[in-house]
């Protein structure tokens, strides 16, 4: 009995053991090549600094709108890019680590998770391009409209912004994969709604104001006695 | 040596007009006419007259090269050629002139020429009688600008015509700038900065009536982006002259001053308006370009009615140094930076349409001369934001 027990136990040790023994060169493989890219991260990281800070970065996006301005504790947009790109090499390096591991589970998983990671960078990418550009487009919509005299210059501003941003993270979602068809489809009936709705507002309810507004405008052009402040030579 | 500049066809007549008056009242000086095309560059009459073109092709004989950009919207500022013409040519005076029609009630091409050529002046700046609020942005921004940084009291420092003595001429033309900043060497702006900022004897000519360009006028946007870039541009590259300007002192003037009879100007309740929008809309904009004081004072001066006068002077003053301080630090892009500067600068021009609706045009002038001294006892307030954009933020 107990030299059954004690052969039994021996093989279960002799099997870990084993086991180990083939496992051991891939966990060592995969904790080095985490080390690796953890090293190759820092690297990238302080590059990415360097370049963002060499090329002014942070202080061009703020220049043009598409980075709030400067905060106490606000790391800026360079150090939230070096903070992307280091995260990003460091998951990249351990999803490779792992595919060397002799486990087909694992390695199925982690080849899937690096095939997809090309897909959810670009769009990152294309969402803070978004988020960029559309701070920008408000700013710019917001100074045209109020120079223009329109008393909605901020609703205006508002909405070219969120049109921008509800595109962009359309796009990204796509990228990535999410939603399918039913994202086009649902972005594409938000769009095209709201464009209708708008159409409805001015063509129905506000058909009045929108022909008194530009009667207006044509009358005070044409009245040459009160001319407005685009009807003089300011230099 | 006079450039012309406008509207070809107009500039052409201009051209063989001035030659016949330059030959009669300049004799013996033989008097170079040249016109400056749409493209940039110079064209001698006589291709002009040739090909009947109003715009011949760059590299055509006649043809000199490209001008850089000047203030006047439409028109490429022709110095750049000019100088270097007169200088090959040994001009003893060089001028740009306006092709547009002058007031010929009086002698506008003597007073122009004559302080340069008998008088031992080397620059004349032209001033025009105009409707009062016409050109506020002269009135109101870029003439006590100049009049603070530089220390000379020119009252429209920026215009498309100007007189050049040939020694003054040959010292520009010498200028490192050409060679490093050839887009914007050769402006009005940098001609004035570079001509205030010398010792060169200046002087300005009352030239009567605006020769009234036939377009109607720009965008006050694109006007603001024009003038007051290259003006805030020449600012920034001179910082360490205008700091050491002392207070401004009066220039010799030729011609009698004044004003335009009638002409109603804009209506300042309209003007005020636009201001109050902008200051509900583009608060966040100006934030980031105005200290805090800055702000509250706009807040009280949009709860007062516009007969109280609009934006007082010292803030006015304190809001186009602000702007010129963002300008130099980019806080705000630069275009977006100036366009936000229109609805301020209705709010000035409300008060200003205001004093020209109920004063004389001695109360009038008196308006302009407070809104000038307003900017020069604001200096310190400049050079204070201008050295420590950031610490200095009252």
């Amino acid at each position: 009995m107990w030299s059954q027990t004690k052969i039994t136990f021996l093989e279960a040790v002799q099997r870990i053991t084993q086991t180990m023994a083939r496992l051991l060169p891939g966990l060592l493989a995969t904790i080095l090549l985490t080390v690796f890219s953890a090293a190759v991260a820092l690297v990238a990281s302080a590059l990415v600094r360097r370049v963002g800070s060499r090329l002014e970065v942070d202080r061009r996006l703020r220049e043009w709108g598409m980075a709030p301005p400067a905060k106490v504790g606000d790391p800026g947009p360079t150090r939230f890019a070096a903070r992307l790109v280091a995260g990003t090499v460091v998951a990249t390096g351990f999803l490779v680590g792992l595919s060397v591991l002799e486990s087909s589970a694992t390695s199925a998983l982690a080849l899937r998770l690096l095939d997809y990671v090309p897909h959810l960078l670009m769009g990152l990418v294309i969402l803070a391009a978004g988020v960029a550009g559309s701070r920008a487009l408000e700013r710019s919509v917001l100074i045209g409209a109020v120079n223009m005299g329109l008393n909605s210059a901020r609703l205006l501003g508002l909405g070219a912004r969120w049109l921008l941003l509800v595109l962009a993270s359309a796009m990204a979602l796509e990228q990535c994969g999410i939603g399918g068809t039913i994202l086009t489809a649902a972005f594409g009936i938000l769009f095209g709604g709201i464009v209708l709705a708008l159409s409805l507002a001015v063509g129905l309810g506000a058909r009045e104001v929108v022909a008194r507004s530009l009667e207006r405008r044509f009358q005070e052009s044409e009245r040459r006695d009160t001319p407005s402040s685009d009807q003089i030579h300011h230099l | 040596m006079i450039a012309i500049q406008g509207p070809s066809e107009q500039a052409l007549a201009s051209g063989r007009a001035l030659t016949e008056r330059l030959r009669a009242r300049f004799a013996p000086v033989d008097p170079v006419v040249l016109v400056s095309s749409h493209r940039g560059g110079l064209v001698s009459l006589e291709p002009l007259e040739e090909h009947g073109s109003p715009d011949p092709p760059a590299g055509a004989p006649g043809v000199l090269p490209a001008a850089s950009q000047g203030a006047i919207p439409g028109y490429a500022s022709p110095l750049g050629p000019l100088l270097r013409e007169g200088a090959a040519r040994g001009a003893v005076a060089v001028a740009i002139v306006a092709a547009e029609a002058h007031d010929e009630t009086i002698d506008w091409l003597e007073r122009l020429l004559s302080p340069v050529l008998e008088g031992g002046v080397d620059f004349v700046c032209p001033a025009y009688r105009r409707h009062r609020t016409e050109g506020a942005i002269n009135t109101g921004i870029v003439a006590p600008l100049i009049r603070t940084l530089y220390g000379q009291r020119l009252r429209q420092p920026l215009g498309t015509e100007a007189a050049l003595s040939s020694a003054l001429a040959r010292r520009l033309l010498a200028d490192e700038d050409w060679r490093r900043r050839p887009a914007e060497a050769g402006s009005d702006a940098w001609l004035v900065a570079k001509v205030l900022g010398s010792d060169a004897r200046v002087a300005q000519a009352w030239l009567g009536a605006w020769p009234r360009p036939l377009a109607g006028p720009e965008d006050l946007g694109e006007t603001l982006i024009r003038a007051l870039g290259l003006v805030f541009g020449e600012m920034e590259r001179s910082a360490a002259l205008w700091q050491r300007t002392g207070p401004s002192r009066p220039v010799p003037t030729f011609g009698a001053e004044g004003f335009e009879p009638g002409g109603d100007g804009p209506d300042p309740a309209r003007l005020f308006e636009a201001f109050t929008r902008g200051l509900r809309d583009l608060l966040p904009v100006w934030s980031l370009v105005l200290p805090p004081a800055t702000l509250l004072e706009l807040q009280r001066c949009a709860a007062r009615p516009v007969e109280a006068g609009g934006l007082p002077d010292q803030t006015w003053a304190r809001v186009i140094f602000d702007f010129s301080v963002a300008h130099l630090t980019r806080r705000v892009e630069r275009r977006q930076l100036l366009r936000s500067l229109a609805p301020l600068y209705l709010g000035w021009l409300a008060g200003l349409a205001h004093t020209a609706a109920t004063l004389d045009d001695a109360g009038f002038e008196a308006r302009v001369e407070a809104t000038a001294g307003a900017f020069e006892r604001e200096k310190r307030y400049l050079i204070g934001r201008w050295r420590w954009p950031d610490e200095f933020n009252p």
